[in-house]
């Protein structure tokens, strides 16, 4: 029994590690990840298959985190945010504790969100299936009103940040239609821009040409006096409320396939800049911009899970491929998922926390040796920037393309930091606008261009109101506690 | 240690798989290495049936390695004219195509199309059906089509990508009632999952979409089927036929393979012979059977002859589809929102100039810009020399290169170590990312000496 068990944890260890390799790629996200590794398990009996399964799956979404904290790389869509703090904390020498507050929040919310998927699965699924397009309209709406305290301090340079990663969200095949826009006769460019090659290309790129625009040969900043033991009491402190709020934000918004991981992690980065007392220190190494979203990606990686198993809907490209993996071992999707094969359903779910446990065991000791790639010497850093960079836009499609296109983004991207243009509100409107334009449109074209729809639909109704009350309450509220200060002496 | 046994086996496992696939020892392989590029992104049905018949061909021993290639978009066209262009004459690539390719030729007018390559074999084809959520007022197709003849634009189709099969059959049924399948309300999902959580939620009034993935449901009462798209009923599935109704429509999805244009006669043989070899095997009969896969292999010149008169059909009903006006209104239009960004983003240019200007007048000077270091050159020269040598000369000496031209940008002190290091970055990550993983990374003489 000891050895049978062994075997199944060496397994663990084995998806794991394979998972967060691939993961620390940019470019290579988890679907093409798990698609990458499944013929390695096409020699296995099923149990010790959906182990490692879940193991990928794990290590995948974790594995994008270091290559965002340490190198301002982001290794897939879903550790974006994490970039933003994560790497100003490496800078000032603590990489170890971004490090570590990662590894602990993607364990917390990951397991948090397995027991929510295990014990609330079906309710779950079918108060989903009441999302329409209407709804996810009201939801993208909900998420822009959210994520535009993150314009930075200059409204005019944040909106224009907005609007130009809204215009490349433009480029590409319309999707109700099948028409192409804006795609300058290139066939490369009818599937639209990826939203990594933009990230790569801004954050990587765009930040090694900057440098050796700005600094060239001399050494930019003092010695950082770096830190390599992990998260101190405060840290701690700061960090466990990050984690919670993370994973309660994650997994609702994995259930509902609304714009991937994106949108979670930057909806928990930014609510917790709203709560945060210093809101001033974000984008300047806050720790909680990091507990938040990655805590929130690995709660919604554990809801993507949840239509899969219970209604047999892949809800994202990920969910896709593991689908394809389950019908290698004859078990068909669909709503009887559950029911004909409890056993291989439970298994995985099993394998979710044990690849959890192991994703914590494999990468807290390490956390010290991946910091230390701080101490290399900065020429050897950037050029290994550009070259995994350019390795994983090359084989995202295998084209030249799109590496001509990641180098002209690094190139706009160092023009935005000189200029002192924030980078993220592009990135959201690349990925946030084409998603509500599409739904907003099939919302239209279902109800014949009534656009009462979005206020007759109850839950809709209701997203749009509270939306209106972020956008204004929250004035309202600021307005009045500043006029009462002296009175109530209240800070938010 | 106890546990370092099965972890080593297990890799020892993972790292032979990966570099040369399970081979049977007892007999020899028809073919060495046969690369399957499935012209769409993990997850769909073009990547399923490439995964299956590296599987089927790997575990059969019909050929030592099978690896996957996807190249996605547009329908399978970028992946068709990048194999027309770059695999030309080579004998050991074999394209996946299907229905929903020429569909992408005809809407993006690509300018390859399936006559520029080397027709193999139709290997699979999938039904579609139509369904309705199970709380619809439709109980037939004869009900869903008095509704659809009073007003086609008030029934709403949810389905796969505009042009893509589901769509082209929407339209064909149009046709057969005497709708105007320009009338069709379609609203486009990508994939599978969309739609189909689409129709459960009752978002949509009818929803039509592959068998495979609707059978499930249909057998679980949650959806109801009113239609499929086959000659004659299933057995083991109480739905009725289009024709059967009235409705004289035959229509499946079916998916093949094909070889690069001006491959010599004898590597097409063999090719055929592959395919041949694979499809008879157990191991495909039993992932038909798994997948819900009908067998339409036909081979060779019957298969060229059977795309042409396919080519012709989904030309016709395509220009059908396009020619009508949509549902929606104006606001439903594709050119609405590009307007209001693309001025949004004028205006928001022309503010940020103008607020520019007037704090720099305020501050008395210009905001400090940091001066042009001409180490920047060396970058720009990195990345153009990358770009020149990657697809042309491989990916270790484009990534030496770069590597030690950005290094040397930052610190020209150590050309010599920063030569050793690149050299040592880009074949570690050849061998990793390359080799173990088997991503695909553009290979030259020196990477076929590693």
């Amino acid at each position: 029994m000891s050895a049978f068990a062994l075997r199944h944890l060496a397994w663990a260890l084995v998806g794991t590690t394979l998972g967060t390799a691939i993961g620390v790629l940019p470019g290579i996200g988890p679907a093409l990840t798990v698609a990458v590794l499944l013929p390695v398990t096409f020699s296995l009996d099923p149990i010790s298959a959906f182990i490692m399964f879940g193991g990928i799956y794990s290590g995948a979404m974790y594995g994008g985190s270091t290559t965002s904290i340490l190198l301002n790389t982001p290794g897939e869509t879903g550790s974006i945010a994490t970039a933003i703090d994560g790497y100003m904390m490496a800078r000032q020498g603590r990489g170890a504790a971004a490090l570590t507050t990662a590894a602990i929040g993607s364990f917390v919310a990951g397991t948090l969100a397995t027991v929510a998927l295990t014990f609330f699965a079906p309710p779950l699924a079918s108060a989903a299936l009441r999302f329409g397009p209407a709804e996810y309209f009201a939801l993208t709406v909900v998420a822009f009103t959210t994520v535009s305290l993150l314009l930075g301090p200059s409204r005019v340079k944040g909106l224009f940040s907005l609007f130009l990663g809204l215009s490349v969200g433009l480029v590409g095949i319309d999707q109700l239609t099948g028409d192409a826009r804006f795609s300058f006769g290139l066939p490369q460019l009818l599937d639209g821009i990826d939203v990594v090659i933009l990230v790569i290309g801004l954050f990587a790129v765009g930040e090694t040409i900057f440098q050796a625009w700005q600094y060239g040969r001399s050494e930019p900043e003092a010695v950082v006096l770096h830190d390599f033991t992990g998260m101190n009491r405060d840290e701690w402190r700061r960090s466990w409320g990050s984690w919670l709020r993370g994973a309660a934000i994650g997994f609702p918004l994995g259930v509902l396939p609304c714009g991937g991981t994106v949108i979670p992690t930057f909806v928990s980065y930014a609510t917790e800049k709203r709560l945060s007392r210093e809101p001033e220190r974000f984008g300047q190494g806050a720790i909680e911009g990091v507990a938040g979203p990655e805590a929130a990606n690995n709660a919604a990686a554990a809801g993507v899970l949840v239509p899969l198993l219970t209604l047999g809907l892949p809800s994202s490209a990920t969910a896709a491929v593991l689908l394809t993996a389950f019908q290698q071992y004859g078990l068909q999707p669909g709503p009887l998922l559950f029911t004909s094969r409890p056993d291989l359903v439970w298994t995985l779910i099993a394998s979710l926390y044990i690849g959890n446990v192991m994703l914590l065991v494999l990468n807290l000791p390490l956390v010290g040796v991946w910091a230390r790639v701080m101490l290399m010497p900065r020429r050897l850093l950037f050029a290994g920037i550009l070259v995994l960079a350019s390795l994983g836009a090359y084989s995202l499609n295998g084209s030249l393309v799109d590496l001509v296109i990641l180098y002209l983004v690094g190139a706009v991207g160092c023009v935005m930091r000189i200029y002192d243009v924030p980078l993220v509100p592009a990135v959201l409107g690349l990925v946030l606008g084409p998603l509500s334009e599409l739904q907003f449109r099939r919302a239209m074209a279902i109800s014949e261009g009534d656009l009462s729809v979005f206020v007759t639909r109850p839950i809709s109704a209701v997203l749009l109101l509270a939306a209106a009350t972020l956008l204004f309450g929250s004035r309202l509220v600021t307005k009045r506690l500043s006029t009462d200060d002296d009175v109530r002496s209240v800070r938010l | 240690m106890p546990s370092s046994t099965p972890a080593r086996a297990a890799l020892a496992a993972i790292v032979i798989s990966a570099l040369s696939g399970v081979v049977d020892a007892a007999t020899e392989p028809a073919i060495d290495q046969l690369r399957l590029i499935a012209p769409a992104a993990p997850g769909g049905g073009w990547d399923q049936t490439a995964r299956v018949m590296q599987q089927v061909l790997q575990r059969a021993g019909i050929a030592r390695s099978a690896p996957v290639e996807n190249i996605p978009g547009a329908a399978g066209t970028i992946g068709l004219a990048r194999f027309v262009g770059s695999e030309q004459g080579r004998g050991d690539a074999i394209l996946v195509s299907g229905l929903i390719m020429l569909g992408g030729i005809v809407m993006h007018r690509s300018p390859v199309t399936l006559r520029d390559v080397t027709p193999i074999a139709r290997l699979t084809g999938e039904y579609e059906a139509i369904v309705v959520p199970a709380n619809s007022p439709f109980r037939t197709l004869s009900d869903m089509i008095r509704a659809l003849k009073e007003r086609p634009e008030s029934l709403s189709w949810g389905g796969g990508s505009a042009g893509g099969s589901d769509q082209i059959l929407a339209g064909l049924v149009a046709e057969a009632v005497g709708v105007s399948p320009g009338r069709i309300n379609y609203v486009a999902f990508s994939g599978g999952g969309e739609s189909l959580s689409a129709i459960l939620g009752g978002q949509v009034s009818l929803g039509i979409n592959g068998l495979a993935e609707l059978e499930p449901q249909i057998q679980a009462g949650t959806v109801r089927a009113l239609a499929i798209s086959s000659a004659e009923r299933l057995p083991g599935l109480d739905v009725p036929t289009l024709r059967e109704q009235g409705v004289d429509v035959e229509f499946e999805n079916w998916r093949s393979v094909v070889a690069p244009p001006g491959i010599a006669p004898r590597d097409r043989l063999r090719l055929e012979s592959v395919i041949a070899a694979m499809v008879a095997t157990p191991e495909w009969r039993a992932a038909l059977d798994r997948y819900r896969w009908i067998d339409r292999y036909l081979p060779g010149d019957a298969f060229a002859g059977f795309v042409d008169r396919e080519e012709a059909r989904v030309r016709t009903t395509l220009q059908q589809l396009d020619a009508g006006q949509r549902g929606g209104g104006a606001l439903a239009s594709a050119s609405a929102y590009p307007s209001f960004v693309l001025s949004g983003l004028a205006l928001c240019a022309v503010a940020a100039l103008v607020s520019g200007r007037s704090m720099s007048r305020t501050k008395g000077s210009r905001i400090s810009r940091p001066k042009l270091s001409g180490t920047v050159w060396w970058i720009g020269l990195a990345l153009v020399i990358n770009l020149a040598m990657a697809e042309t000369i491989g990916f270790v000496a484009a990534s030496t290169a770069m590597f030690w031209l950005t290094a040397r940008a930052f610190d020209d002190r150590h050309p010599i170590r920063d030569g050793l290091f690149a050299i040592a970055t880009a074949i570690t990550a050849y061998l990793v990312f390359g080799r173990l993983l088997q991503l695909p990374l553009p290979a030259g003489a020196l990477e076929h000496l590693i």
